[in-house]
């Protein structure tokens, strides 16, 4: 068995491909699930309402590729801020410490947010049907490329560049910009940044507006990357970005990105070896293994887990 | 003793058996249809699991996402056992329970130790795993074609199998778990789990064996679901990976929210709620599914104790139900011994 054989490499670019959509969601999810530490189940929602925003707009105008783009941004940058207003604010009617600190708070947003995205998801089957929508052929982007001995397509590129620049983005408006210093002193202590001037209320809100922006681009990208748009897409994907926020160490989105990869890559071998039925299990086994073994994530610093 | 002040205390527990066994049956057996016999059975297996939920999510606080799998583990050893080996439900009601509670504890060995959503979100993905089992594994669950169970219910010998037995049968056993749920969750146990929940190092600090507590907590709820599990599978008939996936644990899991965490009266009444209530407007069809969302958000912006909150429900145990094992003036007591 020769690892050089075009079958391998051509599996594992698909592996690559499919960590690159799983990074794509990976990225917002640990903006605001890992660095601002507050746990959000409906993030998969934003990214299904991304697709279905630009999936709506498709049938309904026909735009360029690049105007659906947008409109899934927009809505999801509304979807984020109406969740966080929804789901997240009423829970922060106590700002003293002990009960910042409390589980039950946590659980409470868990829960909150667990019922928004049933909400969701529901609603979207009504309007929409449970069926699988086929997104209309020409607004597609797999047109094969030929890279050496394996067949690429055009999304990969372009997910490739978007998730790439996310990053960078994401990179540069946390560590140079006031906005993300802000969001990392929350993030860090939120009675500690109030008590300094920052306005902890307007930091969440957009760090769920940017976060939800890239969920729903995610959301659209994959949609016309695969063609198929459904209701329950986004449950899945938010599983693995999640899988890949605690193997990246949760607050390190890099880490997040490079454990997107693994996965997708570790997902599309073990295919090769056993029915494509059992590959979620690689990303489930992934998890309890790292919070079994690697509390702290692959590539995370130390930090409180109580 | 206030006994001058309130009732007696086998008044309560009386009434819910009249209304459990003769009452409910009575109207059940005026209408004689199918359907609603379906209904009350559906009703009362899901009060069970909604009691087990409780016990490791209200009382050990530990939160748990993939509860509806060990359920799947207990109706699928019911289903695999009457149509491999030929046994009836005498036997794998039973078996079922200690199948689903073994898995439970292999699960919780490593898992025990995570804390608040690493623990939420392993058990969610141990969920998800179990049912790929379900899902993928053809040759022994027979996949998503699911498992025609060929054996009602029976005891001994016994065909239990028409409709009034069948609504006897899976009410006994139920009322029978959930006697035990509650005397687990309303003693000096119940009260070490408590404590485990608001501050398990301060427990741990106190002598309380958080970890080993922890895992009883688990393992003791999977042998209810269990138990719920092949209720199901011997009184459908048939079962498939579809009625044990996530979505089943969140309808579980919003059942003993609504009613209340940590009070087991509060579970027992948010299953009633969460599965009559869709059924009674069935005219809105699809809308089952978000109305469980909405009773979720609602009762968890609005009423965040639950309907019957901790601290009632307990005092209503401890006064009504007798769950006191010495009552002091005023007549609540601490809980069973």
């Amino acid at each position: 068995m020769d690892l050089f054989d075009p079958y391998y490499l051509q599996q594992l670019a698909i592996g690559l491909s499919l960590g690159m959509t799983y990074a794509l969601m990976a990225i917002g999810f640990t903006l605001i699930f890992g660095v601002l530490n507050v746990v959000n189940f409906a993030h998969g929602e934003i990214y299904t309402l991304g697709a279905f925003a630009g999936l709506v707009l498709i049938t309904a105008a026909a735009p360029p590729i690049a105007a659906v783009v947008f409109a899934a941004l927009a809505i999801g940058a509304f979807a984020g801020f109406s969740l966080e207003r929804l789901a997240f604010k009423p829970f922060r009617r106590f700002t003293d410490e002990a009960s910042l600190k409390s589980r039950a708070m946590r659980e409470s947003t868990l829960l909150s947010s667990l019922a928004v995205s049933i909400v969701v998801r529901e609603a979207l089957e009504i309007v929409f049907g449970s069926q699988m929508r086929s997104v209309p052929f020409e607004y597609l982007i797999n047109t094969p490329v030929r890279v050496g001995p394996v067949i690429l397509v055009t999304g990969d590129f372009i997910i490739l560049g978007v998730a790439a620049a996310m990053l960078i983005g994401l990179q540069y408006l946390l560590t140079r910009t006031r906005i993300g210093l802000s969001i990392r002193a929350v993030s860090n202590n939120p009675l500690g940044a109030k008590y300094v001037g920052i306005d902890t209320d307007r930091t969440i809100i957009m760090t769920f507006v940017v976060g939800s922006m890239m969920g729903a681009a995610a959301g659209i990208l994959v949609g016309l990357y695969y063609g198929a748009i459904f209701p329950a897409m986004g449950f899945v994907p938010g599983i693995k970005a999640f899988v890949a926020m605690v193997m990246g160490g949760l607050s390190s989105i890099p880490g997040a990105v490079i454990c997107a990869l693994i996965l997708g890559i570790s997902e599309s071998m073990a295919t090769t070896f056993v029915s494509s039925g059992w590959s979620d299990m690689v990303a489930y086994g992934f998890l309890i293994l790292t919070l079994i073994f690697f509390p702290n994530g692959l590539f995370g610093a130390g930090r409180e887990r109580v | 003793m206030s006994a001058s002040k309130s009732r007696p205390q086998w008044v309560l527990p009386v009434l819910i058996g009249l209304l459990v066994f003769a009452a409910l049956p009575a109207v059940l057996a005026s209408f004689d249809r199918g359907y609603f016999y379906q209904i009350a059975n559906l009703a009362l297996i899901f009060v069970l699991l909604s009691a087990s939920m409780h016990l490791v999510t209200g009382v050990a606080g530990l939160l748990h996402l993939g509860h509806a799998a060990f359920y799947g583990v207990g109706a699928y050893t019911a289903a695999l056992l009457t149509t491999k080996l030929g046994l009836g439900f005498t036997w794998t009601l039973p078996l079922s329970g200690l199948v689903a509670a073994l898995v439970a504890f292999l699960v919780a060995l490593p898992t025990m130790r995570l804390v608040s959503i690493y623990f939420a979100v392993a058990t969610l993905a141990i969920g998800q795993m179990l049912y790929l089992v379900m899902l993928n594994w053809v040759e022994f669950t027979k996949g998503p074609n699911g498992i025609i169970v060929t054996k009602g219910l029976e005891l001994f010998g016994f065909s239990l199998s028409g409709r009034l037995a069948t609504y006897y049968t899976v009410a006994a056993v139920v009322v029978l778990c959930v006697v035990a749920i509650g005397r687990l969750s309303h003693s000096y146990y119940g009260n070490a789990l408590r404590s485990i929940r608001e501050d398990d190092q301060c427990a741990d600090a106190m002598g309380v064996r958080t970890v080993r507590l922890k895992m009883e907590a688990f393992t003791l709820s999977a042998f209810f679901a269990g138990v719920a599990g092949s209720l199901w599978a011997h009184m459908t008939g048939y079962i498939s990976p579809g009625d044990f996936k996530f979505s089943e644990s969140i309808l579980i899991l919003a059942m003993v929210v609504v009613g209340g965490l940590g009070s087991l009266p509060g579970a027992v009444i948010g299953a009633l709620l969460l599965i009559l209530l869709p059924e009674g407007l069935r005219g809105l069809g699809d809308f089952r599914n978000i109305m469980v969302g909405m009773v979720m958000f609602l009762s968890i912006l609005f009423l965040p104790k639950g309907l019957l909150g901790e601290v009632s429900a307990l005092r209503l145990v401890r006064q009504q139900l007798g769950a006191a094992w010495r009552r002091t003036d005023n007549g609540i007591g601490i809980g069973w011994r």
